[in-house]
């Protein structure tokens, strides 16, 4: 008896880690939520936090929805064939599968399963169909019609085909993020091969009027493509309400599996594009390569969990975001809200606090897990482009937070991150000598700052 | 027809399994959607034979998630739990 009580002692003595991270193992039960942790703490990157912050940045990806996690296990162990397999059991029960994540995807958009092509995800999707669509129609069509709020990766494919020899049009937007339909229709010209205009802004979160400009492309016969990341599973999206020719899709954004997305390509009328990915012509010839079948069943699972359950992860998100920007706003004067309120899926809140420096409010909110205006875009500190777009002066810039709120946030949660960043805000303030001139009612615009 | 005691006892088994997640966000919203979607189908009488079919797959499928995910516990406790104490 004494002797296994030494051995286990010196085995725990010698498997606490010697690291950074100072924590300790616990069991895995309930019981395990409520015991003791005195010294819990995270220490990371030189800063040392109580425990793990609290998600809210629900745009940059998702965690994946435990029931998503279970239609992918039973099928990642047991019918683990290629789906490409033509002559044995395995490859037609993988086969099987990821037709049925097809039919998935496909109701969750309006389409038909014969128009979804899996890819590697939204970033390949977009590539793809701006890149594939132009260099297909190459002899006749040279114009590409985009936005300046686009997402990184179709900006940069439209950057590769000017650099080819194409002509694209940037399409600024109005100070609330939406597209002038009026500038739209004058950009069209006979030569315009594609439109591309993202469906939910995954900076700013508003919603474009898809219908409107579907129609315009409709009427001069242009392609439609549109970024639908941050759109599907979460505003109601269907293709053929929008008109839309080629969607891009991604699993991570919809509490599904992170490599795996998906285009959506229009049959009738056909769209032709040159596929990026050359191989055995798997997936209609558009993206060979052996499907990744495991994934491929998440994001079918997490796309019929979201229509499932879109509805009420609306009305719950909706008043999470009420309570945040109410929360703070009591609080808190001189809090803008980035981009259009009424247009906006609720999910998304872009707050810029006035006479505050951003930097600082970054680190000081180390609790909660946010993004500001420039995380996603560069490495350098730079203000976002999307916020430059919208005419968003310099210094509101730099302050801005996105906040991303989705399915598992809880009220507790709101209600801690309104607490923390309200106080964080106050204690910049306190400190900045701007706001005490404009306490004083100086007008910070009008000063004449001199040299020294 | 399923009884009123059944519903009851399906609804009891769904909470008391999703408590025994180790994740935080999952323990506090499998409460909160059970909790909804029973109410939400009590309205409709006609229907309440399939939404109890459909509870008890999912109630199998919460068991094996819970069973999977307290594997993999989280390291270090999250923010929200760290100060009720």
């Amino acid at each position: 008896m004494a002797s296994k009580a030494i051995t286990s002692t010196i085995r725990r003595a010698l498997s606490k880690p010697h690291g950074v991270v100072s924590r300790r193992h616990h069991l895995s039960t309930a019981a395990a939520a409520a015991t003791d942790y005195e010294d819990e703490s995270i220490m990371m990157k030189g800063v040392r936090i109580s425990g793990r912050p609290l998600y809210l940045d629900m745009q940059a990806t998702t965690p994946i929805d435990p029931r998503v996690f279970d239609a992918m296990n039973d099928s990642g162990i047991n019918e683990y064939g290629n789906p490409h397999s033509r002559t044995h059991l395995y490859g037609w029960e993988a086969e099987n599968a990821v037709e049925v994540a097809r039919i998935q995807v496909a109701k969750l958009i309006g389409a038909s399963p014969k128009e979804i092509i899996f890819m590697s995800g939204a970033t390949e999707a977009n590539n793809t169909a701006v890149k594939g669509v132009m260099h297909f129609y190459k002899d006749t069509k040279k114009h590409v019609i985009t936005t300046q709020t686009e997402h990184k990766c179709v900006l940069d494919s439209c950057r590769h085909l000017q650099q080819e020899g194409f002509e694209v049009t940037y399409l600024p937007v109005k100070t609330d993020g939406l597209v002038d339909l009026e500038m739209l229709r004058e950009a069209i010209r006979p030569d315009t091969g594609l439109v591309s205009i993202m469906a939910v802004n995954n900076e700013i979160g508003v919603v474009q009027p898809m219908e409107e400009i579907g129609q315009i492309c409709k009427e001069h016969n242009v392609p439609f493509h549109t970024d639908a990341a941050q759109a599907i599973g979460k505003i109601p999206v269907d293709v053929k309400k929008w008109n839309i020719g080629l969607m891009s899709m991604s699993a991570h954004k919809i509490y599904g599996p992170k490599g795996v997305g998906a285009l959506f390509v229009r049959r009738r009328p056909r769209i032709r594009l040159e596929p990026l990915m050359n191989g055995g012509g798997q997936e209609r010839g558009l993206r060979s390569g052996t499907a990744a079948t495991q994934q491929i069943l998440g994001f079918g699972a997490a796309c019929d969990l979201a229509m499932k359950e879109m509805e009420y992860d609306e009305k719950w998100i909706k008043g999470l975001q009420e309570r945040l920007l109410n929360g703070i706003r009591e609080k808190l004067d001189g809090v803008v809200v980035n981009g259009s309120m009424e247009s906006r899926y609720s999910g998304n809140l872009n707050l810029s606090f006035a006479y505050v420096e951003g930097e600082s409010l970054l680190m000081g909110l180390k609790e909660v897990a946010v993004s500001s205006g420039s995380a996603c875009t560069s490495a350098s500190l730079e203000p976002s482009y999307v916020l430059r777009a919208l005419g968003v002066d310099e210094d509101m810039a730099h302050t801005s937070i996105r906040f991303g709120i989705g399915r598992f946030t809880t009220k507790e949660e709101i209600d801690k991150a309104v607490e923390l960043t309200v106080k964080q805000v106050v204690k910049l303030r306190e400190m900045s000598p701007l706001y005490e001139m404009v306490k004083e009612g100086i007008d910070i615009k009008n000063i004449q700052w001199s040299q020294h | 027809m399923v009884s009123r005691s059944e519903v009851l006892s399906l609804c009891r088994a769904m909470l008391r399994a999703g408590r025994q997640y180790p994740h935080y966000n999952l323990r506090e919203y499998t409460k909160r959607r059970t909790l909804d979607g029973f109410r939400m189908n009590n309205t409709d009488q006609s229907k309440v034979n399939e939404a109890y079919a459909e509870a008890k797959a999912q109630l199998v499928v919460l068991e094996r998630s819970v069973k999977f995910h307290s594997l993999y516990p989280p390291k270090t406790k999250n923010i929200m739990e760290v100060k009720l104490q």
